[in-house]
């Protein structure tokens, strides 16, 4: 194995962490949602595709770094749609229900989008995609830095709106004691709605992130988009979102590198793969959630 | 008239693919592994009758065995794994098997041919059914031969102990241990039955549709696989069948007008469904009348 | 019967359980008693298999317990009752007891019991059950759908069915009115004579006070008192554990 193959390795590596900032992102999503209400929103990924194609609607009247604040206020609009629809009216004991719901929701977000479009791939405007920064021998992508910043600065902002706000302390309190937080005063639907809206803002970036990196939207993206954040949340622990954030980083890096060793059509085989070992050796994902009781 | 005889063997198919779920939900474990099994079957029944000339029945059967000797070691680790986190692991396992499939070429001479799967262009040349002159009406009776024999098999096994067990760890995994149950052999049993029958469901398949390929077996149609029992109510083994009916009948087939917004208004149906019934649609009430008793 | 040495459970730096030794004598009613948050639900947890011993042993019957499932310690002869009623709720009532009747069944015995002589005594065994449980009557319904006395009698009888010689009664009493209370204490002392041996977890000090016949107290993790009922209840130590709080109790 020569300097050059190792080059070449690394730097698919570091093309994939970069864009696994995106897997990060859904991955939060899912375990913000998660954590919240105990219960996966399957159609979350769709969604955030779904966000990023309404962005769309704007781009040729906005110059393009709003088109990226557009998305992540569809994904917010579209977050709390999908809460109302599947979530709000469904008994809470009965997870299956909105589980099914949710998927219901995947099918027919994937099937509008595909027959909006016709089935044919949109471009998304991508920023900085013809420059690259040399680092040493390596050659850094600028489209995929740019979306890799964008998804740390979603992520602080996160953090700091959970850490900060009386909104985010509403949302970690519903969470750990739904029937206490409601006897302070807090309306659970209300925090749920708006935990939905959060991670719905954080899916609609994702999304445009997704179309920015690729360069195109289609709604073949959706699937492997919510099994790969599934696979992150769980790895990073369900409920933890620095654990989805580390593991996003990790599954792109992965990705990329059984891309690199074994072509693209047997790489996902070895991701799962590593789900699986994950499963076996830390059921509990990375970062173990202190979560709420049982 | 073969319309309704083809509507008839895709019901039936995917009865026994809902059939293969229940097992698995009344343990309690959601997992949308059913799909793998699904294709594992497929495969090796479709193997075994084109590329060497096994009788049907027999790879019909070495088909649902090997997807239950499967299902049993994917059981196993799936103990130490619970609720939602079950269900992405099962779904990686469907998605590890169907890219397995995507990439397994392996043919071999026949008096017919090269037969065997060929990677992404998929497996043709299943021509078992074709080959030995079967016609609809007789394919329609073997699957719904099967179809019955499964679900009268399931429905004793409900009766039975096992079912009682099965439903205990299913309703309070905690108390089913104080009460004795040994949670490994009634999670891990359930997952090879499910496996096991939908294992047979895959091998019918591919011979139904002579030729498969990876796409058949995906993530969505695992998730139907786990969506006919919850729709039609977990309670009752005839709730799945009419989940099935209700679904590829009408649904599917008489929505057939509206043409592309067919799978749309699908998804949308299924939001709709679980609005106004949440435990399905045949409640344990209801299910009880059908004939099911209630004793151990 | 049941030896715990030197048993303790630590959660991070919480002892829930520190250095418990308790005996549990074949026949007796051993009641653990203690104020809340003192133990008695994790002792208990421990007994049964759900969680594992920091450090200390288990015995019953001879036979340490520290490797067994659940399920095995069952089989053995240890079975519980839940402080929050865990029953099969979407299970009938002969459902319930039926599918707690599986540990007797195992082996050669049980594979002759059950196929061959088509479970008849099993079948009966559970029948004087219900009729002991008082729910012969409602042996079809749904164990979601009893009312709560008939849901603490079920899971009492759950508990005995599956065979077991010691039984760990956890807040049975808990929500009980007085009447239902003198009930209770009429099947514990029948389960007992049956040939059982009792461990009671309570609350309520009348029903401790009358139908047990060793008292053990807990706090903090740890055991500070034990003796007969009477001089349980005059021990400096108790009394100030408990602080004024059990005067009518």
């Amino acid at each position: 194995m020569d300097f050059l193959y190792f080059l070449d390795l690394s730097q698919s590596i570091i093309d994939g962490v970069l864009f696994g900032a995106i897997y990060s992102l859904i991955g939060i999503g899912f375990t913000l949602i998660f954590g919240v209400m105990h219960k996966i929103n399957l159609s979350y990924a769709a969604a955030s595709i779904g966000a990023a194609y309404l962005s769309l609607l704007v781009v040729s009247a906005v110059p393009a770094p709003l088109v990226y604040v557009a998305a992540a206020m569809m994904g917010g609009l579209l977050g709390w749609l999908v809460y109302l629809i599947c979530f709000r009216f469904l008994p809470l004991d009965n997870p299956l229900a909105s589980l099914m719901s949710t998927v219901g929701m995947l099918l027919a977000i994937e099937e509008l989008i595909s027959h909006v479009t016709r089935g044919m791939p949109l471009n998304f405007p991508a920023l900085f995609a013809s420059t690259n920064i040399e680092l040493g021998p390596y050659f850094i992508r600028g489209d995929l830095l740019f979306v890799f910043v964008l998804g740390c600065i979603a992520m602080v902002a996160l953090m700091q709106l959970l850490k900060r706000t009386r909104l985010g302390l509403a949302t970690r309190a519903v969470a750990q004691q739904p029937v206490a937080a409601q006897l302070c005063g807090m309306s659970v639907n209300a925090t749920n709605a708006s935990t939905f809206v959060i991670a719905g803002l954080l899916g609609g970036t994702a999304g445009a992130m997704a179309g920015a990196a690729i360069g195109v939207l289609s709604p073949l993206m959706t699937l492997p988009l919510t099994v790969k954040g599934l696979v992150v949340t769980v790895i990073g622990g369900l409920g933890s979102i620095p654990g989805a954030i580390v593991a996003g980083l990790i599954v792109g890096g992965v990705e990329n590198l059984f891309q690199f060793l074994r072509g693209v059509s047997e790489r996902d085989i070895y991701v799962m793969l590593m789900l699986f070992v994950f499963l076996v050796f830390r059921p509990g994902g990375l970062f173990a959630a202190p979560g709420g009781r049982d | 008239m073969d319309f309704y005889l083809g509507l008839a063997q895709v019901i039936g198919i995917h009865t026994l693919l809902g059939l293969s779920a229940w097992c698995v939900l009344h343990t309690g474990q959601v997992s949308i592994a059913q799909g793998g099994f699904f294709a594992i079957g497929a495969y090796v029944a479709g193997m075994l009758t084109s590329m060497w000339g096994w009788p049907l029945g027999l790879a019909l059967l070495a088909g649902a065995i090997l997807s239950g000797i499967v299902a049993v070691a994917v059981g196993f680790p799936a103990l130490r794994i619970k609720g939602l986190m079950l269900v992405v692991a099962t779904t990686a396992f469907a998605e590890i098997v169907r890219l397995v499939f995507f990439n397994l070429t392996w043919r071999v001479q026949t008096p017919a041919g090269l037969v065997g799967p060929d990677g992404s262009l998929g497996f043709g040349g299943i021509r078992y059914f074709p080959g030995n002159g079967w016609s609809m009406l007789e394919i329609s009776f073997l699957i719904w031969f099967l179809v019955a024999f499964v679900m009268l098999f399931l429905g004793w096994l409900d009766r039975s102990r096992v079912g009682t067990l099965w439903r205990a760890v299913g309703e309070d995994e905690l108390a089913a241990q104080s009460a004795g149950i040994n949670l490994t052999a009634a999670k891990v049993s359930a997952f090879g039955v499910g496996g096991c029958i939908a294992g047979l469901a895959g091998g019918v398949f591919a011979h139904y549709a002579t030729h498969i390929e990876h796409n058949n077996f995906g993530i969505l149609l695992a998730t139907f696989a786990i969506a006919y029992p919850i729709i039609g109510g977990l309670s009752s083994l005839a709730g799945t069948l009419l989940a099935v009916i209700f679904i590829q009948g009408i649904l599917l087939e008489g929505l057939r007008f509206l043409g592309d917004w067919r799978s749309l208004l699908f998804g949308a149906l299924i939001v709709v469904v679980m609005l106004v019934r949440p435990s399905g649609f045949l409640r344990r009430s209801l299910g009880e009348s059908f004939g099911r008793t209630k004793h151990a | 019967m049941l030896e715990l040495q030197n048993l303790s459970r630590h959660f991070g730096g919480v002892k829930a359980v520190d250095q418990l030794d308790l005996n549990v004598i074949r026949g007796e009613i051993l009641g653990l008693i203690g104020p809340n948050g003192s133990g008695k639900s994790t002792t208990v947890n421990l007994i049964t298999g759900v969680y594992q011993p920091t450090t200390g042993a288990l015995r019953f019957k001879g036979q340490d317990l520290t490797d067994l499932a659940p399920h095995q310690r069952t089989e053995l002869g240890i079975a519980r009752t839940f402080q929050n009623i865990r029953l099969f709720g979407h299970l009938t009532v002969w459902q319930n007891l039926w599918a707690a009747r599986v540990v007797r069944d195992r082996g050669w015995s049980g594979f002759r019991e059950r196929w061959l002589s088509g479970a008849k005594a099993a079948r009966e065994q559970a029948e004087e059950l219900l009729v002991f449980g008082d729910l012969a009557h409602k042996r079809d319904h749904l164990a979601a759908n009893l009312a709560f006395g008939e849901q603490r009698r079920l899971e009492l009888i759950r508990a005995a069915a599956s065979g077991a010689e010691l039984l760990l009664l956890d807040e049975p009493a808990a929500g009980m009115n007085a009447e239902e209370i003198a009930d209770l204490d009429q099947r514990i002392r029948r389960l007992r004579d049956q040939g059982r041996t009792i461990l009671l977890i309570e609350h309520h000090m009348e029903l401790v006070m009358e139908v047990c016949d060793r008292v053990v107290v807990l706090n903090f993790g740890r055991k500070i008192a034990e003796g007969s009922p009477a001089q349980v209840q005059r021990d400096e130590a108790v009394r100030s554990a408990y602080l004024g709080a059990d005067h009518h109790a």
